[in-house]
C-alpha cells in the first residue's frame, strides 16, 4: 500500500516539476515587474514592465492549468500587482520615487509596524492551537497599551509597565476563559465582548486619568537598541544600509524576533506543544490520555492575552510614546488575520505580519508621491491584510487549516 | 493457555442514570490470556460498563478489583495506570499528527526534559509495532494509513502505555471482512503474550470465531456467561433478545418483472476529483432485490449519490421506469418513484433536531395533504406519523419526539417507514442495519423481503457479505469503480471475498 503511494507520488513529483518551475519564473517575473519601475532601477518607460509583467502572469497561468494552483496564482496576482505598482510610480517624478521607496528606512518601518501584529498573532496561535478562538486579541492588546502607558507613568519606568501591561492582558485573556472554557459560551460572541469591555475600560481609565492632557510626554519608553558597528561594516554603502535599517530598532522589535524560534519550538518539538495542539485537534483524545483539556486551554488562552499584550506595550510604550483611546485601531484583527493567513505558525505569521506590516509602511509614505493630487488612494493599502486572507481562507492559494476542534467548547463526561 | 486465577473482576456494578439502570448488578470477570466477549444488543449497558471500567463514569454500586486488588477509578489515567487499555469504537487519534505523535502523547520522551525525543518515540514505536508484527511506519500521519491500521495504532497506544488488559469497543464495526480476519489473529498473538482481552460486540459469528467465554447483557443486567464450546448462534441471540429470533431469512422465489432501474455506462467523480465509477451498468427488476458487495471505498457511495441525484454524473445513464432521470434534481428524481434510505441515517437521513412528523413529512411536505396555498397543517402531519409509527412499531417516542432522542434502530424504522411508506417503485438500501443489533437487523431485513415481494425494485448496497447473500436474488461485485463480477444468490463468501479485492482478474500492471 504505502510502496504504491510512494510510487504515485514519485510520478506526481515527476509530472508536477516542470509546471512548479515555469510557476516560479513567473513569481521571480512578477517580483521583477514592479522592481523596474522603482529606485535603483527606475524604468520610465510604458512597455518594459507590462511585457515582463505579462511574461509572469502567463507563467502563472499555464502552471495553474497544470495543476500548480498554488504556485501559478502567486505568480499572476505578483505581476498584475506588479504591473499595477509599476504604472502608479511612472506617474511620480524621479525624485519623489526616490524620497518614498528609501529602501532602508521602509525596511525599519515594516519591522516597527510588524511588531504588534507578530506579538498578537503569536498569542493568538497558543489560544486557537489549544481550541479557543480568540477574536479578543484586540482587546487584549489595547489593554495592554493603556497599562503598559499607565504602569509606566506610575512605576516611573518602563520595565514596570511592559510588566503591569502584560498582566492586565492576561488578565483580560483569563476573563475570556473563563467565559468560553468553562461556561462554553460562545467564543466568537464572548471575543467579540472582551473587545467592547476593553475599549470601554481604557476609554473611561484614560479620561478619567488623563483627561484631554494625554498621557504626559515623558513617559518612559522601552529603548531602542543601538548598533552602530554596523554602520562599520564595509563597504560603506551598505553599512550605512544596514545601520538604517536595522540598527536603531526598539528593544521589543528584536524580542519579537526572540518569540518566533521560542514558539516555534514550544508548539512543534517539546511535550507541551504536543499537547496543545492535541488539545486543539481531538480534545477526547486528549482526555482519555490523561491530559487536561480545560487546565491546558486556560494556560493556552491565558498566555495569548499576555503575548497579545506585549504587542499592546510596544504600542504605547515602545512606538509613539503616548496613549491614545482606541489606539490598536483593529490591529488585534490583523494580527488575527496574519495568524490565519500563515496556516496557524509562527514564521508563517511572521512573513504574514511582514507583509501587512511592509503596506502599513508604504501606506504612510505613498501620499509624498503626488503631493499635488488628492492622495486617497494609498488608503486602499490598509486593505491588503484582509483581502490577501480571504484568499488563502477562500483556498486559492492553497488552503489554511484551522485545529480541527477550534471554537468548540469541551464537555468532560 | 488459560490461568484460573481472574486479572479483572468487577462486582455488582450498578449504575444509573435519571430514568435508567444502565447496569444493574452487573458481575464480570476477565482470566489471564482469554478474550471475553460481552454481547448485548445496543443499549444492553456494554458501554456503560466499559466506561466504568475505563474511569469515564462512577458506579453507585459495586467494585472493580484488578489482579485481586479493590481499585477505585477517577479517571481514564487511573485505568491506565492500572494496566487497562481501550480502544474506543470511534478511534481517539489525532489525523494530522504521525503515528509516532499519537502514540507517545502525554508520556512523551524528552531530551532533558524539555525537547520531545522525537528519535526516541520513533524508534520505540518501531520497535513495539515491529514486535507485534504490525507493520506501521511511525512517521505516517494517521489520516493516510488506512482504517485497519488505525486500529494498530489504538492497540499500539495501549501496549506502549504497559496494558495487559485491553477492552476492544466494537472493533469490526469499521473493518473489512479482510481487515476483521487480521484483526482476530492479532488477539490471538496478544493472548499468547498474556494479555486479557475485552471485546465487546453485537455480532454473533465474531463471538465464536474469537473469543474464549462469552457474558450476555441484557438490558443492563448479565444474563449468563457461558464458554464458546457449545454455544451456538441461535442460543446466544436467544439470551441477547429475550426471545427466539430468525437469523436467516425466509423469502419466497423471486417474481421478476420489468427492469424498473437502469444504469448505463456511468462515470462519477468523487469529492477530490478522481473518477470513483468508472462505466457501471446495471439494472434492478420489479420483484429482485440486487445486491451491491465491494470493501467500502470503492465508488459504492458515488454511485449511490449519482442515482438520486445529490453528485453529478460525468457521463452516463442513470432510467427509472421508462423515464431518464440523469442530472436531475433529488426531488424530482425521489418523485419519479425512488425510494432512498441512505448510509448515514444521522447525517442524511434524518435531522435530528426535528420531531418524528416532520422528518416523516420531509420529501411530501410541500404537496397535499401536508400542505395547500403554501399552508403547511402540522395536525395532518402528525395523524400520518402516528399511523407509520405503528406499522413499522417504532418505539420510544411518538410523533412529537425528537429524533435524536431514539435509539440506532428506532431511527432507522422511522426512516424506513418513511421511505418505503410512500410506496417507491425502486428502493435503494445503503447499508440498512449498520450498527444495529440483532432483533432490529431482523426487522429491517423483513420489511426489504416485504417490498421485493410487492414489485419493487431493490438495489441493497452492504459492506457486509452476510446480508448480501442472505437477502440478495442478484449479487454484483463492486472494485475500484467498476462491476468486475455477477453471480446468483447461491454464490459463496470466499469467492466474494475474492473479487472484492480485486483478485480473481488480471491486474493491469
Amino acid at each position: 500500500m504505502s510502496v504504491r503511494a510512494e510510487q504515485l507520488q514519485r510520478a506526481a513529483w515527476t509530472k508536477a516539476s516542470a509546471p512548479k518551475t515555469i510557476g516560479i519564473c513567473g513569481i521571480a517575473l512578477g517580483i521583477l515587474t514592479l522592481s523596474l519601475a522603482l529606485p535603483p532601477f527606475g524604468v520610465r518607460t510604458v512597455p518594459t514592465p507590462v511585457a515582463v509583467g505579462i511574461l509572469g502572469a502567463a507563467a502563472g497561468i499555464w502552471a495553474i492549468s497544470r495543476r500548480e494552483a498554488r504556485i501559478g496564482w502567486i505568480a499572476v496576482v505578483l505581476s498584475l500587482v506588479g504591473v499595477a505598482g509599476a504604472l502608479l510610480a511612472m506617474r511620480a517624478t524621479s525624485s519623489n520615487l526616490e524620497g518614498v521607496f528609501v529602501w532602508s528606512a521602509l525596511i525599519a518601518a515594516t519591522l516597527r509596524y510588524a511588531t504588534p501584529l507578530t506579538f498578537a498573532a503569536i498569542g493568538g496561535m497558543f489560544s486557537e492551537r489549544s481550541g479557543v478562538v480568540n477574536i479578543g486579541l484586540e482587546g487584549m492588546m489595547l489593554t495592554g497599551a493603556y497599562f503598559g502607558a499607565y504602569g509606566a507613568d506610575k512605576t516611573g519606568s518602563w520595565v514596570g509597565g511592559l510588566f503591569i501591561g502584560v498582566l492586565s492582558g492576561a488578565l483580560l485573556a483569563l476573563v475570556h476563559a473563563i467565559f468560553t472554557i468553562t461556561l462554553r459560551a460562545d467564543q466568537i460572541v464572548i471575543g467579540t465582548a472582551v473587545n467592547f469591555l476593553a475599549l470601554g475600560i481604557t476609554g473611561y481609565l484614560y479620561n478619567e486619568h488623563y483627561g484631554n492632557n494625554g498621557t504626559p510626554n515623558n513617559l518612559p519608553a522601552v529603548p531602542d537598541v543601538n548598533l552602530r558597528f554596523l554602520a562599520h561594516i564595509p563597504p560603506h554603502g551598505f553599512g550605512n544600509f544596514l545601520y538604517n535599517s536595522i540598527g536603531q530598532l526598539n528593544l521589543m522589535v528584536w524580542l519579537s524576533l526572540l518569540l518566533l524560534p521560542i514558539s516555534y519550538v514550544v508548539m512543534f518539538k517539546t511535550p507541551v506543544g504536543l499537547r496543545i495542539r492535541s488539545v486543539g485537534e481531538h480534545p477526547k483524545a486528549a482526555d482519555t490520555l490523561g491530559i487536561s483539556v480545560y487546565r491546558t486551554r486556560y494556560a493556552a488562552v491565558t498566555l495569548s492575552g499576555a503575548l497579545a499584550a506585549l504587542g499592546g506595550v510596544f504600542l504605547s510604550i515602545g512606538f509613539v510614546n503616548s496613549f491614545t483611546e482606541n489606539m490598536t485601531a483593529g490591529r488585534g484583527f490583523i494580527a488575527l488575520a496574519a495568524l490565519i493567513f500563515g496556516g496557524w505558525r509562527p514564521f508563517g505569521a511572521f512573513s504574514a505580519a511582514l507583509l501587512f506590516g511592509f503596506s502599513s509602511a508604504l501606506a504612510q509614505r505613498l501620499p509624498d508621491l503626488s503631493a499635488s493630487e488628492s492622495a486617497a488612494w494609498p488608503v486602499l493599502f490598509q486593505t491588503l491584510p484582509y483581502v490577501l486572507t480571504l484568499i488563502a481562507v477562500a483556498g486559492v492559494i492553497g488552503r489554511s487549516i484551522p485545529p480541527a476542534a477550534i471554537g468548540r467548547p469541551y464537555v468532560k463526561q | 493457555m488459560v490461568d484460573e486465577a481472574p486479572v479483572l473482576e468487577l462486582r455488582g456494578i450498578t449504575k444509573r442514570f435519571p430514568g435508567v439502570v444502565a447496569n444493574d448488578s452487573v458481575d464480570f470477570d476477565l482470566r489471564r490470556g482469554e478474550v471475553h466477549a460481552l454481547l448485548g444488543e445496543n443499549g444492553a449497558g456494554k458501554s456503560t460498563l466499559m466506561n466504568v471500567l475505563y474511569g469515564l463514569y462512577h458506579p453507585d454500586e459495586g467494585e472493580v478489583l484488578v489482579k485481586g486488588k479493590p481499585i477505585r477509578l477517577h479517571s481514564p489515567k487511573d485505568a491506565i495506570n492500572h494496566g487497562i487499555g481501550m480502544v474506543h469504537q470511534h478511534f481517539m487519534l489525532i489525523p494530522v499528527m504521525t503515528v509516532a505523535e499519537n502514540i507517545v502523547l502525554a508520556t512523551e520522551p524528552t531530551h532533558a526534559g524539555v525537547l520531545l525525543d522525537y528519535g526516541a518515540a520513533n524508534r520505540r514505536v518501531a520497535e513495539l509495532s515491529k514486535s507485534f508484527n504490525f507493520a506501521i511506519d511511525p512517521g505516517a500521519r494517521v489520516e493516510s494509513i488506512t482504517v485497519g491500521q488505525q486500529q494498530r495504532v489504538e492497540i499500539l497506544k495501549a501496549l506502549y502505555r504497559a496494558a495487559d488488559i485491553l477492552i476492544l469497543d466494537e472493533p469490526t464495526a469499521v473493518l473489512t471482512p479482510q481487515e476483521a480476519r487480521e484483526l482476530f489473529e492479532i488477539l490471538k498473538t496478544l493472548t499468547n503474550e498474556g494479555m486479557s482481552v475485552i471485546f465487546i460486540t453485537h455480532k454473533l459469528n465474531e463471538v465464536l470465531e474469537v473469543a474464549d467465554r462469552i457474558t450476555v447483557l441484557r438490558r443492563g443486567k448479565r444474563i449468563d456467561t457461558v464458554d464458546r464450546q457449545g454455544a451456538t448462534e441461535q442460543g446466544l441471540a436467544r439470551m441477547m433478545v429475550g426471545r427466539d429470533v430468525l437469523l436467516r431469512v425466509d423469502k419466497a422465489a423471486p417474481e421478476v418483472a420489468e427492469s424498473l432501474l437502469s444504469v448505463d455506462d456511468l462515470h462519477v467523480v468523487d469529492d477530490r476529483g478522481l473518477e470513483a465509477v468508472r462505466g457501471v451498468s446495471f439494472n434492478v427488476r420489479s420483484g429482485e432485490i440486487v445486491g451491491l458487495a465491494g470493501v467500502d471505498g470503492n465508488g459504492q457511495s458515488e454511485l449511490i449519490d449519482a442515482i438520486t441525484g445529490l453528485r453529478r454524473v460525468s457521463s452516463g445513464l442513470v432510467t427509472i421506469g421508462e423515464r431518464d432521470v440523469t442530472g436531475d434534481n433529488p426531488s424530482s428524481i425521489l418523485d419519479r418513484g425512488l425510494g432512498h434510505i441512505p448510509e448515514d441515517r444521522q447525517l442524511r437521513g434524518l435531522v435530528l433536531e426535528f420531531s418524528l412528523a416532520e422528518n416523516l413529512a420531509l420529501h411530501d411536505f410541500d404537496k397535499p395533504p401536508d400542505s395547500r396555498w403554501g399552508w403547511l397543517f402540522p395536525r395532518q402531519l402528525i395523524r400520518r406519523a402516528r399511523d407509520l409509527l405503528k406499522q413499522y412499531d417504532v418505539r420510544g417516542g411518538g410523533p412529537q419526539t425528537r429524533a435524536a432522542a431514539l435509539s440506532g434502530g428506532n431511527q432507522q424504522k422511522v426512516v424506513l417507514a418513511r421511505e418505503i411508506g410512500r410506496e417507491p417503485s425502486v428502493l435503494i438500501a445503503a447499508q440498512p442495519t449498520r450498527g444495529l443489533d440483532v432483533g432490529a437487523i431482523e426487522f429491517v431485513h423483513r420489511r426489504l423481503i416485504e417490498a421485493r415481494d410487492n414489485g419493487k425494485a431493490v438495489l441493497l448496497v452492504s459492506l457486509e457479505l452476510d446480508e448480501i447473500l442472505s437477502l440478495s436474488d442478484r449479487v454484483l461485485v463492486v472494485y475500484e469503480g467498476q462491476i468486475v463480477a455477477e453471480h446468483g444468490p447461491d454464490v459463496s463468501e470466499e469467492q466474494l471475498g475474492i473479487e472484492m479485492t480485486g483478485g480473481g482478474r488480471e491486474v493491469a500492471a
